[in-house]
């Protein structure tokens, strides 16, 4: 606004800050984070109340540490977690490559199928999973997860990297094979280094997302041992004890790191535009 | 023309561009057939078994049997099915009135913190939905902050209740999927042409009816796109009617899931999984021909 008149009626209009939108923002903060800073608060609690705060313990964060159930849970997540991401990275990225560059009826129909997951709701792609699974005879076990979390994923994977790869100039690549480098030496030395903060940002977010993953995990998994999100789930359903404050706290912080390190990555390269995150474009 | 290259191939520009459409396809293949295999398939194996029936010992079989779809007529089921549309309509509305204010103020008040804003917003957004939804219900417990604070300012009485009732269910999910809508308003208002609400000012319009005519319409786009992001996770959801709401507020992924998990009758839950879709793609194809329109006009 460099041009201003001196009309009131104009000065008012666009000075005045919105009052109301400003208090249902900060309500909004408030009840946002309000639910988030309970679970933390109790998981310190040295009582087993759940309503009830008194004195500070590590009593919970200890009983989780001893309880071998819910640690085989945790170390199965973040192995499904890391398959997950490996699998969905590799496949994900191969497939933005192909969807951007490649304009045939195929592509048009990769880019029609990586969609589904997206616009599908969880629980029909969890009964699906599950059920193709149980139509295949193939026991459900953390094998199962890590299959049903990676055909999840790939579909974020190349979401991310596709407006990444559509931006890279590629008279860059052209150059690099007027320099005699082959289409694939191109690829290779020229193309995935300058993806590499993307692609690292997606990898850190997918195990984020496949970690914290419920709804598929939930009915791809067998019975022993299982994800932690769904032993969170039994928990919570039938009585709660306080152990889950604890772990919660602990995925809560996990997450929140992890997704902070995927935005960050970006920055940590020195250049902008890794995660299309924020920008909503 | 042709040129030999240093690597000795032969290569022109339509050379090139053919050899690179092998090397795309090639790349792509592997990620579609992966996704063609394990989910293009498992969902034709859904609608398929939705005509399915089960054998006397519970084991699901295939076959071709309307029975299923029949039964989606029961009135039990189609309460169940009207009660999720509330939720999810509801939930829409909340979102929306929620969230654009929200947006607003970060979009054109938040200067140099709207990065920072939308980065606290969409952060917690990862964090375990299970632990939020569980945390979330700790708030709004008949103990909990939110329905003192009420109580305090005359809102509520003693007998007012959030959880186990449907508003409960539809706080979970407003909870839940609120940023589904932020972050598409927050990117439409972003995109506005500021100058049009400067232009409404001149024109002799109050901020209400700036509001309302120049601003709100110029971020409809936004505000379909939140309402669809919204409204698919919110007809699926079963952990809000399970945590948040009682017997009396299952939603359909609620039966689904019992279909699957307790009550054993796959065929049945396949088939509700598929009248769910239905109305999900009736959604999505409203949603479309409005968007279609809009770009139609906006080409005008």
């Amino acid at each position: 606004m460099t041009l201003r008149t001196p009309h009131r009626r104009h000065r008012r209009g666009t000075d005045r800050r919105p009052r109301l939108a400003l208090t249902v923002t900060a309500l909004f903060f408030l009840l946002l984070y309000l639910p988030i800073a309970v679970v933390v608060l109790f998981s310190f609690n040295g009582q087993k109340s759940l309503t009830v705060l008194k004195g500070f313990s590590l009593r919970w964060y200890s009983a989780f540490f001893h309880d071998s159930v819910l640690l085989e849970s945790l170390g199965m997540s973040l192995r499904v977690s890391l398959v997950a991401m490996a699998g969905s990275v590799v496949l994900g990225v191969a497939l933005a490559l192909g969807l951007v560059r490649c304009r045939t009826r195929l592509g048009s129909l990769a880019g029609l199928i990586m969609l589904v997951p997206l616009i599908t709701p969880e629980i029909v792609t969890g009964v699906a999973a599950m059920l193709l699974f149980k139509g295949m005879d193939i026991t459900l076990s953390s094998g199962t997860v890590m299959l049903a979390e990676i055909t999840f994923s790939i579909s974020y994977v190349t979401v991310i990297l596709r407006s990444r790869i559509a931006a890279l100039n590629p008279e860059v690549e052209e150059a690099a094979m007027d320099l005699g480098a082959t289409r694939w030496q191109a690829l290779r030395l020229v193309t995935l280094p300058a993806l590499l903060p993307s692609i690292l940002a997606s990898a850190v977010l997918v195990f984020a997302l496949v970690f914290d993953d419920f709804v598929l995990a939930y009915f791809t998994t067998g019975v022993d041992p299982q994800p932690l999100s769904v032993r969170i789930y039994s928990a919570i359903r039938f009585g709660v004890q306080p152990t889950i404050n604890a772990v919660g706290t602990l995925m809560l912080a996990g997450s929140v790191g992890l997704v902070g390190l995927a935005l960050a990555i970006p920055r940590l390269f020195g250049r902008r535009g890794g995660l299309d995150l924020l920008s909503g474009k | 023309m042709a040129q030999r290259t240093p690597s000795g191939a032969l290569r022109d520009r339509r050379g090139r561009s053919a050899s690179g459409t092998r090397l795309w396809t090639w790349l792509m293949l592997p990620g579609t057939l992966w996704m063609t295999g394990f989910l293009i398939a498992s969902l034709i194996l859904v609608a398929t078994l939705a005509l399915g029936t089960t054998d006397p010992l519970g084991n699901p079989r295939f076959g071709f049997n309307f029975a299923n779809i029949a039964a989606m007529a029961d009135p039990a089921y189609r309460i169940v099915l009207l009660r999720s549309l509330g939720f999810a309509l509801i939930a829409c509305a909340v979102c929306l009135v929620v969230a654009y204010p929200v947006a607003y103020t970060i979009a054109l008040h938040g200067g140099r913190f709207k990065n920072l804003l939308i980065a606290a917003i969409v952060v917690p957004f990862f964090a375990n939905y299970l632990v939020r939804m569980y945390g979330w219900s700790v708030v709004l417990s008949d103990g909990g902050p939110v329905l003192r604070a009420l109580r305090a300012v005359g809102l509520a009485d003693a007998h007012t209740k959030i959880l186990q009732s449907g508003t409960g269910v539809v706080a979970g999910l407003v909870y839940g999927f609120i940023v589904f809508m932020i972050i598409p308003l927050y990117a439409a208002l972003e995109r506005m042409d500021l100058s049009l609400i400067e232009a409404g000012r001149d024109l002799y319009g109050g901020p209400l009816r700036t509001f309302f005519f120049v601003t709100l319409p110029a971020t409809r786009q936004g505000a379909a796109a939140g309402a669809v992001l919204v409204f698919l996770p919110a007809m699926g959801d079963f952990v809000s009617a399970q945590l948040m709401g009682g017997p009396d507020q299952i939603m359909i992924g609620n039966l689904i899931q019992d279909k699957f998990f307790q009550g054993q009758n796959w065929p049945l839950g396949s088939a509700l999984t598929m009248l769910m879709m239905a109305v999900l793609f009736i959604g999505m194809l409203g949603y479309l021909r409005r968007t279609r329109k809009d770009e139609a006009e906006a080409a005008r």
